[in-house]
């Protein structure tokens, strides 16, 4: 590390520069807790540097519009190289002073705020070491505004079409929210058909049945949408604005190659398998059913009968299979169950159906009312403490430890809802991350669940975890509100400038940067044997930084010389 | 752009800045109204959040700068819509900005002019836990940090004496107590109502003792309590007695049988409070008492599990409508039926209820005010198309996050992206189609 400092404190020596040193005495809230005078007369004095001019004075308010004005004057009249403003905190006022270096000639980067006011005055009550403490924060300052570097921002094209993964019911709804004349959409679904899981389920909630075939009718009709049935997706390279895919055909083979901007997944989810549940044990022949296969009698024969023929006359309803297992809660099994209750006591009204739960969950506003409904139209619900099942047979212990077994016509299961097959495969090609229940990782559980890691790709429906219809075209609408934003035909796309680079003469190619970006922004360049940052995905966070053997990593506007003549200057 | 591209959003919580911020950024001009003098909502009421125990306010605070920041976003504090008439596209809204007395861009914060009010009265925004003055902020660390002075209790303003006190105090000029409402007109083409929600007044449940017995707390009191900027600066203790609680017995579902929903957040407020008393007072012993435990969703199930058995004792009970929370001795007791159906009693020290999330106060005279329906509990209602649009009765006018019902804040968030999405999609596609 020494060694690499040095090498970039060689250009210490020929420093040559007029850094404007401007203090914001902020009312009495500066002025009057420090002696602002002899600051300025220390800083005049500084001696630091042998071919730097210091220009020192202090203001009013420098936020304020005359203030702003001023400023802007100052450094137009002075020609400064290099701006230091000793006032409040960045969060306040950073974007504020780099607006007026903009205005100039100045590059924003050649200028840097000292927070004196949240640091010093208002924190220390003695006025003479308030005095000395923001001396030396802005002297460090100084000697950190030198060794910045002018940065620009390099805006970069984009394109405004989008590729969405999957056509449940999720990604039709983001495919129609974000096509349009100056948008298209590619729909890529691996199956022959559109849908996903919702087509086979049976009086969803009411209008959710039409809702799904007019998508699907929607989708067909839309010409801005390029559907590909029968297809997956083999590459993917790239960022937000600018990804290159290649499509590649299930049945036969051939590749499409295609370009986007954005990238929505899709791609649903699967239930759990409930023979690896500890608690079951059944056969093929056993009238034992899941969930699913029991909407897709309703939704298909429109009625449930056993395989003998017989519509049942018990029917158990086990609920949180897998649950366990699994570690979370699927939030929509305790309300559809209600519903396939509410089927079979359509079907035959005499049926005795009996759901076997752990804990009631009514996420939805509608939900207890529907269980208050089942109830009183003489559904039988039982809270468990514990259950195993064999065959049609139920045993079962009650919370008051009572143990009672009840056989039944037919049992139906309700496993949780799991990542579907491809999730792994999808987001190792993505450069997503899973989550702890295996389902894409949203970027923010709480302010930004559609988002992902890997800025441009955005998670929707129960690919991003278990969730009825309703919420899954939420999420779908989210993410086109997203891009809608983000991706705006014509304009063009700004990202960060303090980004990390890679001295080449330095790097070995060890590649343990790669480990440690969760961006996905270095990439081995194997023709040269190093790494390198995709400036265009970096976000400047930093993490790569200390896992260089070799000090090749640079951080833009944060190196180590910057960081470490700043702190030496302080506390000198 | 004309009106079409402008939109109006009621409420300030993280609902109604996560869709301001969205439309802001594809260059919509935004109408952001917030009722109180600062913004953030309920989520900076709480010190963290469900279900990783996040920093609220490092979640929150740079949402909050951004709202402020954008060019595009016009927040107004403290200010009420009074009327919304006119269609889709097509808009004409009358604001309320109401006299705040202290100029937002003169005022740098430096609170200097608290001190010498001589007025004291409960801070609601602290649940009446700790006074403020006439002039204040209700925590620290409000955004924007500028005062406002309560016109009613203020000597001056109400005409009971001659004080000046705080205008002197201020060597910014920045109040003016001259300073009147302010009526405007502003035209927009869509409007997001994400006016947030309450919670169930717990006085109207006789046999929990919330208001009769000083032990026994609202959750948001609770939140207040824990949070280091909060009354007592995180210190957990009791009303009156002032004692640090050495056992704490958390009810669930307070109100849900009345208002005949689950609010599905409470559980999991409950466990993350059970973790914030372990991790204050580590000798208290914690009780959730509970019928049934709603954690929907792929994150929520293993924090429980993480609380359970460690940081709360879970009790079963057959009926939790009829816990009873009664006086004993300087403590309090908690009567319930256990799993058995035998009445069993725990002596505590202090009781949290998890009380449902109901309709705001003055959410039907939003309604109202919007032309918009209310669902059968009183929240305003959407379309019910089954899509989850997030359209009201009212074309145009869009609801978000808890205003729509209860909700944590990942779907609130989710809420009021989708909403933006529908307003983007919907509204530039009318106009530019007719
Ligand atoms: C038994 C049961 C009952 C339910 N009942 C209700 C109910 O009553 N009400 C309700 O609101 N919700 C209900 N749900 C939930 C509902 O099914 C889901 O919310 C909904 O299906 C989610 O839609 P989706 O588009 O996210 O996923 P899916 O419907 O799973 O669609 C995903 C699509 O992506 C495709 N795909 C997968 N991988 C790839 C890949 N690698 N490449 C390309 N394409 C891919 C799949 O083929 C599929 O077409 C129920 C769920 C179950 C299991
Ligand atoms: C005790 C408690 C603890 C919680 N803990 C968590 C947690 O840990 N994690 C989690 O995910 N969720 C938690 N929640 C839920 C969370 O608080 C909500 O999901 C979230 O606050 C909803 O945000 P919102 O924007 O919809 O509403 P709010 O936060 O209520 O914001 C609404 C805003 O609108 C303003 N407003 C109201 N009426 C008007 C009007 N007429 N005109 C103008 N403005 C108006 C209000 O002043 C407010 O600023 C908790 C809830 C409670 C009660
Ligand atoms: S700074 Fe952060 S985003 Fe950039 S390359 Fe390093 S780890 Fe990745
Ligand atoms: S009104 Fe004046 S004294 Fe009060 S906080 Fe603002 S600037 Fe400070
Ligand atoms: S004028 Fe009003 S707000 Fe100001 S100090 Fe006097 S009572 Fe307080
Ligand atoms: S979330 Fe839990 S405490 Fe709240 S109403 Fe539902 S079951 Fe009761």
């Amino acid at each position: 590390m020494k060694e690499f400092e040095m090498r970039e404190a060689g250009q210490d020596k020929n420093l040559r520069a007029k850094v404007g040193v401007y203090i914001c005495e902020c009312g009495p809230n500066i002025a009057g807790k420090v002696d602002l005078d002899k600051i300025i007369a220390d800083l005049s004095q500084l001696d630091d540097y042998q071919d730097v001019e210091l220009v020192v004075k202090k203001y009013g308010f420098l936020c304020s519009g005359p203030g702003k004005e001023f400023l802007e004057e100052e450094i137009r009249s002075n020609g400064y190289t290099h701006l230091v403003v000793g006032a409040c905190s960045p969060r306040d006022h950073d974007s504020t002073f780099m607006g007026v270096c903009k205005k100039t000639d100045l590059n924003p980067y050649l200028y840097r705020i000292i927070n004196i006011r949240e640091h010093c005055t208002w924190v220390i009550d003695d006025k003479e070491k308030a005095t000395e403490k923001a001396f030396s924060y802005i002297r460090g300052g100084i000697s950190r505004v030198l060794r910045q570097s002018e940065l620009f921002e390099k805006p970069l094209d984009i394109n405004p079409d989008v590729l969405v993964i999957g056509g449940g019911i999720a990604g039709m709804e983001a495919a129609l929210s974000l096509s349009g004349e100056d948008r298209r959409v590619f729909l890529v679904e691996k199956t022959d058909h559109l849908g996903g899981i919702s087509l086979d389920l049976s009086g969803l909630l009411p209008g959710q049945g039409e809702i799904i075939k007019n998508k699907i009718d929607s989708v067909t009709e839309d010409k801005n949408i390029r559907l590909f049935l029968n297809t997956s997706v083999e590459t993917v390279i790239g960022f937000l604005g600018n990804f290159e895919i290649e499509l590649v055909s299930i049945e036969n083979a051939e590749t499409t190659d295609i370009m986007a901007g954005a990238i929505v997944v899709a791609t649903g989810s699967s239930l759990f398998d409930p023979g690896e549940s500890a608690h079951l044990s059944y056969s093929e022949s056993d009238e034992v059913y899941t969930s699913l296969s029991v909407e897709k009698m309703f939704s298909g024969e429109g009625e449930a009968r056993l395989r003998s023929g017989k519509k049942p006359s018990s029917v158990a309803l086990i609920h949180c299979v897998g649950r366990e297992e699994k570690n979370y809660c699927s939030g929509i099994c305790c309300s559809y169950m209600m519903k396939l209750a509410g089927f079979f006591r359509n079907q035959s009204p005499d049926i005795q159906v009996t759901e076997f739960y752990r804990d009631l969950c009514l996420p939805q506003k509608d939900d207890q009312e529907r269980y208050t409904e089942a109830e009183a139209a003489g559904v039988e619900f039982v809270r468990i403490k514990d259950i195993s099942i064999k065959g049609t047979e139920v045993s079962f212990e009650k919370m008051n430890s009572k143990k009672s077994e009840q056989s039944f016509d037919m049992v139906v299961l309700a496993p949780a809802i799991v990542p579907s097959a491809d999730t792994e495969e999808l987001a190792d090609l993505l450069t997503v991350p899973l989550d702890e229940s295996g389902f894409f990782q949203e970027v923010h559980k709480m302010t930004n669940p559609v988002g992902t890691s890997t800025d441009g790709v955005f998670i929707v429906g129960t690919a991003h975890g278990p969730k009825g219809v309703s919420d899954s075209m939420q999420f779908a609408r989210a993410s086109a509100g997203q891009i809608l934003t983000r991706l705006i035909p014509g304009e063009k796309l700004i990202p960060e400038v303090k980004v990390t680079e890679i001295l080449e003469a330095y790097c070995t190619g060890c590649g343990n940067c790669l480990d440690v970006c969760v961006y996905g922004a270095i990439y081995s360049d194997d023709s040269r044997g190093i790494s390198v940052v995709n400036e265009a995905v970096c976000r400047g966070c930093g993490n790569c930084y200390g896992s260089c053997p070799s000090g090749a990593l640079r951080t833009k506007h944060f190196t180590n010389t910057q960081l470490y003549r700043e702190v030496d200057e302080a506390l000198r | 752009m004309s009106q079409t591209g402008n939109v109006l959003v009621i409420g300030a919580g993280i609902a109604g800045m996560k869709a301001s911020l969205m439309l802001a950024g594809a260059s919509n001009k935004v109408y952001l109204v917030e009722k109180l003098p600062i913004i953030g909502g309920k989520v900076i009421k709480n010190e963290e959040s469900f279900p990783n125990l996040e920093c609220s306010t490092c979640m929150v605070a740079p949402i909050q700068q951004d709202v402020l920041q954008n060019p595009n976003i016009e927040t107004l504090t403290y200010s009420i819509v009074e009327k919304i008439e006119g269609k889709l596209g097509d808009f004409s809204v009358v604001i309320r900005k109401k006299a705040r007395y202290v100029s937002l861009t003169d005022c740098i914060g430096c609170g200097m002019c608290y001190e010498p009010c001589p007025v004291s009265l409960k801070n609601e925004w602290e649940e009446n836990l700790i006074d403020r003055k006439a002039i204040y902020v209700p925590c620290s660390g409000s955004l924007p940090n500028v005062p406002v002075i309560d016109s009613e209790h203020c000597l001056k303003l109400n005409g009971k004496e001659e004080c000046n006190l705080c205008v002197e105090s201020c060597a910014f000029e920045a109040i003016n107590l001259d300073d009147s409402d302010e009526v405007m007109e502003i035209k927009v083409g869509a409007v997001i109502l994400a006016a947030g929600s309450s919670t169930f007044d717990l006085s109207s449940l006789p046999n929990l003792g919330y208001s009769t017995l000083p032990g026994v707390y609202a959750p948001m009191e609770f939140e207040r309590l824990f949070a280091s900027n909060g009354p007592t600066l995180g210190e957990i203790t009791l009303r009156e007695s002032e004692k640090i609680p050495e056992s704490v017995a958390v009810i669930h579902c307070a109100g849900r049988k009345e208002q005949k929903y689950c609010s599905a957040v409470c559980c999991m407020y409950s466990f993350k409070f059970a973790r914030f008393l372990k991790h204050k007072i580590p000798s208290a012993s914690v009780f959730n008492i509970y019928s049934d435990v709603c954690v929907p969703g792929k994150n929520y199930q293993s924090f429980y599990k993480s609380v359970e058995g460690t940081d709360t004792e879970m009790l079963y009970t057959s009926s939790i409508d009829e816990v009873q929370v009664s006086e004993n001795g300087p403590g309090l007791k908690v009567t319930y039926s256990d799993a058995s159906g035998s009445m069993t009693e725990l002596n505590v020290d202090m009781v949290i209820l998890a009380a449902a999330l109901v309709p705001d106060d003055d959410a039907a005279e939003l309604a109202e005010i919007a032309g918009v329906d209310l669902d059968s509990r009183g929240f305003i209602a959407t379309v019910q198309d089954g899509s989850g649009s997030m359209e009201t009765s009212r074309e145009g006018v869009f609801v978000a996050g808890t205003a729509e019902g209860p909700k944590d804040i990942q779907n609130s968030v989710i809420q009021a992206e989708s909403a933006a999405g529908q307003v983007m999609d919907i509204v530039t596609a009318e106009v530019s189609g007719s």
